[in-house]
């Protein structure tokens, strides 16, 4: 993903607007964009409250600023210049990050960041994107980064095989099914749709529906979701984010006022303070293939089918 | 002349605050001399931010003084449909920059002069900030800043009114800006002319690196009940006996 990152900014950064800001990480992979464009090009170093605000500066006079860093940094350490320099003055700062959720496992929660999504949806004027494989990242960055709004992107280390068609603020139905709605985002998308495909083999349909923009969700998608919970009742949501403000809560909101039996996947009200390794954190928290299908199984026990 | 605008200008300030019943009438006053010298001596390209936003009620009437808004509008000051209020809003073109929570505007203004530099536009960013204020670390991070990108079109100017001696005091500002790699000066900020000179002088056009000119105010600046009992007056609006007291001794 990040090799994508650095490839897309190479290409768009013919556009004499396209400044990078990065809080020194990345630099290797970004030294092309560097050595083209020297002048719209700055490792900020680690002081994000003023690189964010500098950013929204920077957009002021007409550039289109990318900050790029460590997920809890570039959202939560300047989460209110986020929120009064950014999104208050609706300006067209697009913020990358890399590293969400446990793809730092070793490093501890100081370097997680589970809550990203559920803060930066709360803003109004915010745009949420969440790509999970380069061209998702190439093609959501290139239709929005013109459009003069705050964009958050979470790039996540791992990436799904999955072929997508992504749209910004349109959900993807990947699978029909009768029996079960299935929202995944992130690499999750992979762990779902091989338990999706599992289950079919077990007679089991799911309607398996990924988002690759949390927020604006279009009234179109919007209304294939509720479609697909009036049809199943049943609902799984799977991410690599707390279970509180993220896409399960996403779904809820959409789906109000419809009956359905709920099973939420993702980072439960607490820390991860193991370390260890990503899939061992995916694990734990139910976010495998095996862990989909179990919950499957509970919202809707065989004789329900 | 000057004195005369200046007189107006505070005025202007209790006026608003009188009718609104809310905003911060000390603050506003020891920068009514700062507001005044820049903006009568910005240039074409030139910028302005007010980091301390708390002193809005100051911005808007040295914004009416110079008719970048109308006298009307300057009186609607904290209506519920308003442009404007005890923190000032972005209005492209005539408010630089939404502030109120401190430590945003300098490094906003840091972002904007950057850009001017990306562009290869010509003008300064000249930037109000509060002495307390400096106590917030995006100050520092962006005194570093612009020290690093040479940002020698960006102008600070700070408003040492004292007004946080109850707090941890923000002391040797000058020495933390010069250590910072800034050119600095001083300045009696109730003296337009030391200000003008130390603003606009040919001198202050031509420096290399970033320029910050701590200007020595008094919070309450003309009203001496405000002057002796600051903290009181911090964000209070005056009762109508106040209100012309006041006009009286500003006027006398």
């Amino acid at each position: 993903m990040r090799k994508q990152f650095a490839k897309t900014m190479q290409e768009l950064g013919k556009d004499e607007r396209l400044t990078v800001l990065i809080g020194d990480i990345s630099h290797f992979l970004l030294k092309d964009f560097e050595a083209t464009h020297p002048k719209r090009f700055y490792n900020m170093g680690v002081a994000e409250q003023a690189m964010m605000s500098m950013a929204a500066g920077l957009a002021m006079d007409g550039l289109i600023p990318v900050v790029h860093s460590i997920t809890p940094f570039v959202t939560e350490r300047c989460f209110e210049q986020i929120k009064d320099d950014l999104c208050y003055q609706n300006l067209g700062v697009k913020i990358v990050s890399v590293g969400s959720a446990f793809d730092y496992a070793s490093l501890g929660c100081t370097h997680h960041c589970y809550e990203d999504i559920a803060i930066l949806r709360s803003l109004p004027n915010m745009q949420v994107v969440y790509p999970a494989a380069p061209h998702e990242f190439d093609a959501l960055f290139r239709e929005t980064f013109t459009n003069g709004s705050p964009t958050y992107f979470r790039l996540p280390a791992k990436t799904h095989n999955i072929q997508t068609h992504p749209r910004f603020g349109e959900a993807e139905k990947i699978k029909s099914g009768k029996d079960v709605t299935v929202v995944a985002i992130g690499p999750q998308l992979q762990n779902a749709f091989d338990a999706a495909e599992e289950l079919s083999r077990h007679g089991v349909g799911c309607d398996l529906i990924y988002l690759t923009t949390i927020k604006p969700v279009s009234a179109v998608s919007q209304k294939m979701i509720r479609e697909s919970l009036e049809k199943t009742e049943a609902l799984v949501t799977i991410e690599e984010h707390s279970i509180i403000g993220g896409v399960a809560d996403v779904v809820a909101a959409i789906g109000r006022g419809i009956r359905y039996d709920e099973a939420r996947l993702g980072v439960r009200d607490m820390f991860l303070t193991n370390y260890g390794t990503y899939d061992e954190h995916c694990a734990v928290n139910g976010l495998t293939k095996e862990g989909i299908i179990k919950a499957v199984h509970e919202i809707k026990p065989k004789n329900n089918l | 002349m000057n004195q005369k605008d200046t007189k107006n200008i505070r005025i202007d300030i209790l006026d608003m605050v009188y009718k609104a019943k809310e905003g911060h009438i000390a603050s506003s006053f020891s920068i009514v001399e700062l507001l005044y010298a820049i903006y009568s001596g910005m240039a074409e390209g030139d910028s302005f931010f007010l980091s301390k936003g708390h002193a809005s009620a100051a911005l808007f009437a040295a914004l009416a003084h110079f008719r970048k808004i109308s006298r009307e509008e300057m009186l609607t000051y904290c209506e519920y449909d308003s442009r404007l209020g005890g923190h000032p809003k972005r209005i492209p073109d005539i408010v630089m920059s939404s502030t109120g929570s401190l430590g945003h505007g300098f490094p906003m203004a840091a972002g904007y002069a950057l850009a001017k530099k990306i562009k290869n536009e010509s003008g300064r960013v000249f930037c109000i900030v509060g002495d307390g204020e400096t106590n917030e670390g995006s100050i520092w991070e962006t005194a570093m800043y612009a020290e690093q990108l040479r940002l020698s079109n960006l102008v600070c100017i700070v408003d040492n009114n004292n007004s946080q001696i109850r707090a941890k005091t923000s002391i040797n500002i000058e020495k933390k800006f010069s250590a910072f790699g800034w050119q600095t000066a001083t300045v009696d900020g109730h003296d337009i002319k030391q200000i003008n000179d130390a603003l606009f002088a040919p001198r202050a056009h031509s420096l290399a690196v970033p320029y910050c000119v701590i200007a020595n105010t008094v919070k309450g600046r003309g009203v001496k009940q405000m002057e002796s009992d600051m903290f009181s007056w911090h964000h209070k609006a005056p009762t109508a006996e106040e209100l012309s007291a006041f006009k009286k001794e500003i006027l006398s």
